[in-house]
This record gives C-alpha cells, sequence and structure tokens, in this order.
C-alpha cells in the first residue's frame, strides 16, 4: 500500500505546485488588465460620489457594483479565456491538461470577488444597514440582499466569461451575452412593474442573475416579493455550473461522467432554489 | 470587384448580431413598459454588427491588391444596410404597437449608433485585420454605460426618453455623426499596412 501510494505522492504535489503557479499567472493578468482596472476605478468613484448627496435609493451604486465587477469582469476573462485560443497546438502538448488550465483560469474569479467584498464593505460604510432605504427586508436580508447584488456577481461573472471562452468560438460572444442578460434584468423587472404581486413574475425576476430587490417610489420604499436567501443559493448554483461547464472542455473518460453527474445536481438544485426564491420571502409588494 | 469584396465579409457575425438585436429590440416593442430601456441595447447591438462590417480573414493579402481602402470600404459599408433596415425595422414595429417615442430623435440615435460601430471599425482597420470583436466590445461598453450606470446618465444619454427633463441625446448624436465622418474620411485616406504586417520580410 505505501510503496503504491508513495510515488503518487509527489506527483500530486507537483501537480498542486503547476496549478498554483498557473493560477498566480492568470490571476496577475487579469488583475492587470486596464478594463478591469478601469472597471475597479470607477466603481470607487462612483461609490464615493453617490453618497455626497441624500440617499434615496441603493439601486444605483448596487448595479454599477454588479454591472462592473460582473458584467466587465465576464467580458475580460472570456478575453483571457480566447486569448490562449491560438496557442492551443503548442499549449496542448504540454503537460499540463485543458482542465488544470481551465481551472486556474475559474481562480482568477478571486479578483473580482475580493472587489466585491471590499465594495460591500464600503457600501455599508456609505449605505448603514439600519437605514429605510433598505425597505421592509430585516437586518440579516439586507445583508443577504447585499451580497447577492455585490458579491456574487463578482463572483459569478467571469465564471461565466471562462465557461463561454472554452466552449463558443465567436470572439464576440461575450458582449452579446452581456446585453442579452441586461436586457433580460430590464425586461423582467417591466414584468415586475406591471404585476408585483405575481408569484410567477418574481421567479421570472430571480431567474436573472441579478436583480433588484426593492424600489423607491414617491410612495416610499417598495420591497418585492422573494427570498433574498434563497436568491443567494441560485445564484451560487450558477456559479458552480459554470464552473463545471467550462471544466467539461476537453474532459474524457470517468472525470466527464463525473462532471455531468455534477452538472445535473447543481442544475436540480438550481432549479429547487430558483422556485424557492420566487415563492419565499414576502408574498406580496411591501411598501415602506 | 464588389460581389467578392461583400462575400467576404463576415456575415455570419453581422447578421447575428443583428438578429439578437432584432429580437431584443422587437421584446421592447411587445413591452412598452421596458422600451426605453431595451432600444439601447437594440441598437448598441446593431453598432456592434456595424463594427464586424470590415473584418477581413484574409487581410494580410487583401491590403497588398490593386484595390485601395476607400473602395473597399465603400463596397462594404453596403453591408450597414444590414443593421440599418433591422433598426428601422424595430422602430416601425414599435411604431405599429403604439409607442410614443420622440421618432426622427430616436432615427438619428439608430443612425448614430450605427456610424460610430463603423467608424470605430474603420480606425482599428489601419492597425489590425478583424477589428470587429474589440471594437464591439468597446462600442457596447461606450454605449452602454448611461443606461447601465445611472451616475452617467445623468451627465449624458445615449437614447431619447419620451418627456422627462434629462439631458438630450440630439447633440450627443450630430456630434457623434460629425465626428465620425471624420475620422471614416482621415482612416480610409490614411490606411496604412497594419502594424503587424510592416514586420514582415
Amino acid at each position: 500500500m505505501t510503496t503504491a501510494l508513495a510515488p503518487a505522492r509527489p506527483a500530486a504535489g507537483a501537480g498542486r505546485a503547476t496549478f498554483a503557479a498557473l493560477a498566480a499567472r492568470e490571476t496577475r493578468r487579469f488583475a492587470l488588465n486596464p478594463v478591469f482596472l478601469a472597471a475597479a476605478g470607477l466603481t470607487a468613484y462612483i461609490l464615493w460620489s453617490g453618497q455626497r448627496g441624500t440617499v434615496t435609493d441603493i439601486n444605483g451604486p448596487n448595479t454599477a457594483a454588479a454591472v462592473l465587477f460582473g458584467g466587465v469582469g465576464m467580458l475580460v476573462a472570456f478575453w483571457l479565456t480566447r486569448s490562449m485560443s491560438a496557442s492551443e497546438p503548442v499549449v496542448g502538448v504540454t503537460p499540463v491538461t485543458l482542465p488544470v488550465r481551465t481551472a486556474a483560469l475559474c481562480a482568477v474569479a478571486l479578483v473580482p470577488f475580493a472587489c466585491g467584498c471590499l465594495t460591500l464593505l464600503a457600501f455599508l460604510h456609505f449605505y448603514p444597514i439600519g437605514d429605510p432605504v433598505y425597505g421592509a427586508f430585516s437586518p440579516p436580508a439586507r445583508i443577504a440582499v447585499l451580497v447577492g447584488q455585490i458579491v456574487v456577481p463578482s463572483l459569478g461573472g467571469p465564471l461565466l466569461g471562462v465557461a463561454l471562452g472554452r466552449w463558443v468560438r465567436f470572439p464576440g460572444a461575450a458582449f452579446v451575452l452581456f446585453l442579452l442578460l441586461s436586457g433580460w434584468v430590464i425586461l423582467v423587472m417591466a414584468l415586475t412593474l406591471a404585476r408585483p404581486d405575481s408569484a410567477p413574475v418574481a421567479v421570472l425576476r430571480l431567474s436573472a442573475p441579478f436583480a433588484l430587490f426593492t424600489l423607491h417610489l414617491d410612495a416610499g420604499v417598495t420591497a418585492w416579493r422573494g427570498s433574498p436567501w434563497f436568491f443567494l443559493g441560485w445564484q451560487l448554483a450558477l456559479c458552480a455550473i459554470a464552473v463545471l461547464v467550462a471544466l467539461l472542455r476537453g474532459v474524457e473518460g470517468r472525470l466527464r461522467s463525473r462532471i455531468i453527474r455534477a452538472l445535473g445536481i447543481a442544475g436540480a438544485a438550481a432549479v429547487i432554489l430558483l422556485l424557492l426564491a420566487g415563492t419565499g420571502g414576502f408574498t406580496h409588494a411591501v411598501t415602506t | 470587384m464588389a460581389g467578392p469584396v461583400l462575400r467576404a465579409g463576415a456575415w455570419p457575425a453581422v447578421l447575428g448580431v443583428t438578429g439578437v438585436a432584432v429580437v431584443v429590440g422587437g421584446c421592447g416593442a411587445v413591452f412598452p413598459a421596458a422600451a426605453t430601456m431595451l432600444f439601447p441595447i437594440c441598437f448598441a447591438l446593431l453598432a456592434a454588427a456595424a463594427a464586424f462590417t470590415l473584418d477581413e480573414p484574409a487581410s494580410l493579402v487583401v491590403d497588398v491588391t490593386p484595390t485601395g481602402p476607400v473602395r473597399r470600404t465603400r463596397i462594404r459599408a453596403v453591408a450597414l444596410l444590414a443593421p440599418l433596415a433591422a433598426g428601422a425595422l424595430v422602430l416601425l414595429a414599435a411604431a405599429l404597437r403604439g409607442l410614443a417615442l420622440p421618432w426622427p430623435a430616436a432615427g438619428l440615435a439608430l443612425a448614430g449608433n450605427v456610424l460610430l460601430g463603423f467608424a470605430a471599425a474603420c480606425v482599428a482597420r489601419t492597425r489590425t485585420g478583424e477589428p470587429g470583436a474589440a471594437v464591439g466590445a468597446a462600442v457596447v461598453l461606450v454605449l452602454m454605460a448611461p443606461s447601465l450606470l445611472p451616475q452617467i446618465a445623468r451627465w449624458v444619454r445615449t437614447f431619447p426618453a419620451p418627456g422627462d427633463g434629462g439631458p438630450s441625446s440630439d447633440p450627443v448624436w450630430w456630434t457623434v455623426l460629425a465626428v465620425c465622418a471624420v475620422a471614416i474620411a482621415i482612416s480610409v485616406s490614411g490606411r496604412r499596412l497594419p502594424q503587424w504586417k510592416s514586420r514582415v520580410p
């Protein structure tokens, strides 16, 4: 037993070292991308400038963080993934397999995720959790709303970019998907405004990877139906699906069947969490 | 000459992105409450489609043929009819459904979006053979900034909203049209060989 395992340990250690080196390299490329740096700077400016006047609505800065870290992060991750495609005949014969390289690319999502966490802390500093702009949600639910609007999109956007880069050859796929997702968020928001108390519409609204939970009107702040906690679960399931779909490219044998099985489980969990998100929380829109 | 130059264009990209734009714009026409937000997305996609019209995978060969950049660009500009016609179709559908939009301003915004994508592609084409993807992404980010980031919408607006007191989009698009015309003229007349090509022995 010892004899059988002994040679495997150095190999596993070398594999981990290779992965760490690759992940560090890709993370550096992502963090130094000028578009991502501009997005981070713009987020900081929007947060800082937003709190100078009287704050009546949190949706502006929230959306900015999701768009800049999630949306722009997706574009950058897609470029990063596609940038090596021309070198695939050379890179493909190195001892590092495609799934390991994909996993290293997925690790870059930790950069915007960390930026999202910092943004959340800054947001809580500028817009304290007891503020009435958060609507009728309880303080823990308010935190869940913010995590779902700032932190998780920052993680999920780049992961989606990696998955897209692995599977789609069209170089404009990322910005087309970015616009389609934006369109979907806007469309389901319009439906929510028309039918705020409908459960199917709530499910549709929360089916987007980014969703608003409140709206500021003249009458006050309206908190829409839906559970922020289950929505967080739905978003995390989407992140897991994005990683698994990205890893599926170039995998063969037992690992492939294991990934497909994991995808099935994650997909089922995502559907259940989405239904719970749409039917949980307030049963109707609450204006305070 | 016009036939082969047109046939060599990146038609799948141009028509594909235009098709997606029609779907998004169609949703805007069907759901009037979301129209003023979905139409800018539709127009940004049309601008991105326009950015693909100058893509030339065989630029290494094509750029040294006797057909000059002015003529090639003029022929390829015919492909702009696709995004322009698609945008006009979306606006027509919205008008038929009774949407109350400032139509001349919306038409100007459509022309401005498409021309912006094409002009940016013309400028980038002096440096690379396939500027579509990079230019499309850049144009989309610029055009969508006012729609997605409310702080920017306070200063500049890229789509005319009916009956509110925000900044008008017309001055923006007249300026863009003028700048684009100049940029296209300069980039086409003074087009050099792409830099990477000048290193080829």
